[in-house]
């Protein structure tokens, strides 16, 4: 059933790109790229489940369980719990400069209409 | 492109798969090595400690760029107040930009906003509960209405210690990432609830920028002396408190609680400086005369 997880994230991913593709608005192109960013989360979560196991935390393991056993069995896998949170972190800070980009656009050329925004046409 | 898609796909590991090795490995050494019942922070801090450095530097450029890109020509001290010290350059070069009735009112009500001392006459009200209901927009006070100032004030030193919480007990799930994130948010909560001049002796590019690079530093300095003391870089070079307590992780919680400072400081300036961005109305030197007369005639 994880597929479904998958298939959602490539889903999340086509909708971020075809915004990003067909819309002129620059706000709108950025929400498109926070989209595919979070596609890219969802991916990623998805990957670390594992069918019945639990959170990997150490701490106070269900009834019936050692930390050590956890260790060797059914946990989700942390190593991709880490790449999630270092891709958000990434993502949010990608987004401030976009966006502070845009501003200045806007600024300069009084509109967010990426077509007006001539000085890069050929 | 379709095949080879279905292809990776069908490769992807399903619910059913076995831990990858670097998994394994990363719980298997979090208690005895790192003294840590969380693997996540285990591996954010010290399995992949020096791909965590990386991210942060990754941020820490991302931010510098959002200081430069925000930056304006006029001179400024700090966030906000940016378009009175643009005030001067604004009246030779565009008086009337844009001026109808509405934005009038509404630049005037920024202005008065942004004078510092102007709290007193010039129709500059603390909170909008002074104001009589169906008074026209734009709003003139500065903080919000009592209802909102109360639930903050009870939310604000709830959600404070949960974020120091996150990091301090760094055997629990947590950390400096959502750490920072929530100091973040109680600052902007502090700003909607009060308005700027509450935060201003703190939002300061000055003192932002100075812990910023502090934190930097802080962390490169926990992976440098692992190469120092111990031969590779990032390795533990504190002593290892018991598990369970806030100090079990020794180099991980150094690295942990400064990249909170990093963290908070870093996207605190992105959003100010975001927040507090206006039109530079300093004129370009040199070359560009052309391009400013084409955006005249617009």
């Amino acid at each position: 059933m994880i597929l479904v997880n998958y298939l959602a994230a490539v889903a999340l991913f086509g909708t971020g790109l075809y915004v990003l593709l067909t819309r002129r608005n620059l706000i709108k192109i950025v929400m498109g790229l926070s989209l595919m960013e979070a596609s890219t989360y969802l991916f990623l979560v998805s990957l670390a489940y594992r069918a019945g196991s639990t959170a990997p935390v150490l701490l106070s393991p269900p009834a019936g369980k050692t930390a050590k056993q956890l260790a060797h069995g059914n946990v989700a896998d942390p190593v991709l719990q880490n790449f999630c949170l270092t891709a958000v972190v990434i993502g949010v800070a990608v987004t401030a400069v976009f966006l502070s980009v845009v501003v200045r656009v806007a600024q300069h050329y009084r509109t967010l209409d990426a077509d007006r925004v001539r000085a890069m046409r050929g | 492109m379709a095949a080879a898609l279905g292809v990776a796909v069908a490769g992807i590991p399903r619910e059913h798969a076995a831990l990858p090795l670097i998994a394994r490995y990363a719980l298997e050494i979090a208690i005895p090595r790192w003294k840590l019942t969380e693997p996540v922070n285990e591996i954010v801090y010290g399995t992949r400690g020096f791909d965590t450095f990386g991210e942060t530097f990754l941020l820490l450029a991302a931010v510098v760029s959002v200081i430069v890109i925000t930056r304006s020509r006029e001179p400024r001290q700090g966030y906000f107040g940016e378009s009175a010290a643009g005030a001067r350059e604004q009246e030779q070069d565009d008086p009337a930009v844009g001026a109808d009735a509405t934005a009038q009112r509404a630049r005037s009500a920024e202005r008065l906003e942004q004078r510092d001392q102007a709290s007193k006459g010039e129709g500059l009200v603390e909170t909008p509960d002074a104001v009589p209901l169906g008074t026209p927009a734009p709003e003139r006070a500065e903080a919000m209405t009592v209802v909102v100032r109360t639930a903050i004030r009870v939310a604000l030193p709830i959600l404070a210690v949960a974020g120091l919480y996150l990091v301090v007990w760094g055997y629990s799930p947590g950390g400096g990432f959502p750490g920072g994130a929530v100091m973040l948010g109680v600052l902007l909560l502090v700003y909607a609830a009060f308005g700027r001049r509450k935060i201003s002796r703190v939002i300061r590019p000055d003192l932002l920028e100075t812990l910023e690079l502090a934190g930097a530093a802080l962390i490169i300095m926990a992976e440098i002396l692992g190469l120092v003391f111990k031969g590779s870089f990032g390795a533990n070079w504190l002593p290892l408190a018991p598990e369970l307590t806030p100090l079990s992780g020794g180099v991980a919680q150094l690295f942990s609680v400064s990249e909170l400072i990093e963290v908070a400081t870093g996207l605190t300036i992105a959003v100010f400086a975001l927040l507090g961005m206006s039109h530079d109305w300093a004129r370009d030197e040199g070359s560009d005369s052309a391009d400013r007369g084409e955006e005249q005639g617009r």
